[in-house]
């Protein structure tokens, strides 16, 4: 037997939505946290150093390459070819940590050294998120 | 106005973009099952490690001179390709992705708002290093085929620093000179034995060609391509990537085959991959290649080839799929160690234009289509046809496969606080 449905209706329906007009998009994390897309990269920090502006080790680090460096950012910068979390002092050349037991570093003609990117948020899991566990 | 923007060894330098102790250092990238190098950057080639070689072969030479070789990671050049795409798009108002690491920009209707090109391919070549950490070069030129040209300009001349936008006939006629006709856009080596031949050997040789000749001594598409070299704009990005004429899917296996069923998975694998390309761009195959053979390095090369005709041309999974099956059973030698394998899908005809046979059911695309909709959407074989195995012991190996640092969660890069 072919049936083509149709839905029934017989003009009887319930008490419509208040609700309907006033659809919009759900809140998004990306949207909050994410400026520029396509050059954001994700990455964890690791070690103790920047504890005092609140980066604890594991946190996530939301890092933009599309905006400038200025006096004091956080920043990821490649250092002698490692990725490091730093606040900068572009006047005075500084690399300054966040702790008081690490010592500021200079930034020497020999260093290579880049700015990677600003660190515009960083998120702390106060549960752990199963998707950064290995298993 | 045409802009080409292609990134400079695109795997070796997307493999950097997470290893900055690696930047400035000799990379190659190796191809499913790490037998070949597909990708070697400059200093590599410096090294004297060219393309497309065995990597056995060069192995030991390598390691000793410190270069480092990885097992493609394409789920990190995907990613990164996006983003450039992305970034590169922002700098023109139509944008042609032309393949994974190179895009065609039109100014067609903005140029002129554009105070200097030249400025602009700057901007966009710093945009795209400060945004991504991928090198890329610039060609600006009025055909695409001379963006072509600029671009190999940008990359291979020394003073353009990356960018090069042809203003003038004395510069574009310079840059062809000192062009092998090769290079040229569209120019494979079997047109260029010919134009060889014909005493033509540098680019600028063909832009002289006369444009009638080239047509009857080639092609059409030919002398479009002198047209183009002469700033005659003949070839829109539409036509810019013509189909596939034939559809492969062939690969070497991590661990040899040697039973009949895991061959007759692994035909059944590639047969299904080369029929989702086929329906991507809307062919279907009149005949149908399948191939198994041990390596050709091995004491004894032994293998089968065989061409199925089919009744009708298909491009459907399930159909080609069993062909590929039922002849791996066929011709399975219990005695060769089986290597290499795919399927080749040739006679592609257009299913627009499809005839249909009398005899033969029409097949319902629906299938097909849901089936591919569902890959697209989730995830490659978030659906498969149980032919091609559930655990795929010819897998591809990639022992040196670098972390899937922007897809995947647990890999993304940790960064020092120490």
């Amino acid at each position: 037997m072919k049936v083509i449905p149709i839905f029934a209706c017989a003009g009887i329906t319930g008490f419509e939505s208040p609700a309907a007009e006033y659809r919009q998009l759900p809140l998004s994390l990306d949207e909050l946290l994410i400026e520029h897309p396509s050059a954001t990269f994700i990455g964890q920090a690791s070690g103790d150093s920047m504890e005092n502006i609140g980066i604890f080790d594991k946190d996530i680090l939301i890092v933009d390459r599309h905006v400038s460096v200025e006096n004091h950012d956080v920043i990821v910068a490649n250092y002698n070819g490692n990725f490091v979390c730093k606040l900068i002092d572009t006047q005075r050349r500084l690399l300054l940590s966040a702790n008081d037991s690490h010592q500021s570093v200079t930034i020497q003609e020999y260093d290579s050294f880049s700015v990677e990117g600003v660190v515009i948020r960083s998120i702390r899991c106060h549960r752990q998120s199963p998707l950064l566990v290995n298993d | 106005m045409y802009a080409l923007v292609d990134a400079n060894s695109f795997y070796c330098s997307a493999e950097q973009v997470f290893r900055p102790e690696w930047r400035g250092r000799p990379v190659v990238v190796l191809s499913n099952n790490d037998g070949c190098i597909v990708a070697a950057n400059r200093q590599a080639k410096a090294l004297g490690i060219g393309k497309f070689g065995p990597y056995f072969e060069v192995r030991a030479l390598c390691e000793q001179l410190g270069v480092i070789a990885l097992s493609s990671n394409y789920e990190l050049y995907g990613s990164l390709s996006h983003s450039m795409m992305e970034v590169i798009g922002r700098f023109a108002p139509e944008q042609h992705i032309y393949s994974i690491d190179e895009s065609f920009l039109s100014f067609k209707h903005c140029y002129p708002a554009i105070p200097c090109l030249l400025t602009h391919g700057a901007k966009i070549r710093r945009a795209v290093w400060k945004e991504t950490r991928l090198p890329v070069c610039v060609g600006i030129a009025e055909t695409l085929t001379l963006a072509k040209v600029a671009n190999h300009a940008a990359k291979k001349i020394y003073g353009y620093n990356g960018v090069c936008y042809i203003e003038s006939v004395n510069q574009r006629d310079a840059i062809l000179s000192a062009m092998k006709v090769t290079d040229v856009w569209g120019i494979g080596s079997r047109i260029g034995k010919k134009l060889h031949a014909m005493g033509i050997t540098t680019a600028l040789g063909l832009a002289k060609l006369q444009p009638g000749i080239a047509r009857k001594n080639f092609s059409i598409e030919i002398e479009r391509t002198v047209r183009e070299l002469n700033g005659e704009a003949c070839k829109g990005w539409d036509s810019a990537r013509a189909d596939k004429q034939q559809i492969f899917s062939t690969r070497s296996v991590g661990e040899r085959i040697t039973d009949k069923s895991t061959l007759q998975q692994a035909l059944s694998k590639h047969a299904g991959i080369a029929a989702a390309k086929a329906r991507k761009q809307g062919s279907a195959a009149g005949t149908i290649l399948i191939f198994a053979s041990n390596s050709p390095y091995d004491e004894q090369p032994n293998g089968f080839k065989y061409h199925y005709r089919c009744a009708h041309p298909t491009n459907d999974s399930c159909e080609i799929m069993a062909y590929a099956s039922e002849i791996a059973r066929q011709l399975y030698n219990p005695h060769t160690r089986y290597y290499k394998m795919g399927i080749g899908l040739l006679d592609l005809s257009p299913t627009k234009h499809r005839q249909g046979d009398l005899f033969t059911p029409e097949k319902d695309p629906a299938l097909m289509q849901v089936y591919d909709q569902l890959n697209q959407r989730y995830g490659t074989d978030t659906v498969f046809i149980a032919a091609q195995g559930i655990e795929g012991k010819w897998h591809m190996r990639r022992e040196l496969l670098t972390p899937q640092y922007t897809t995947c969660w647990q890999d993304i890069p940790q960064i020092n606080c120490r």
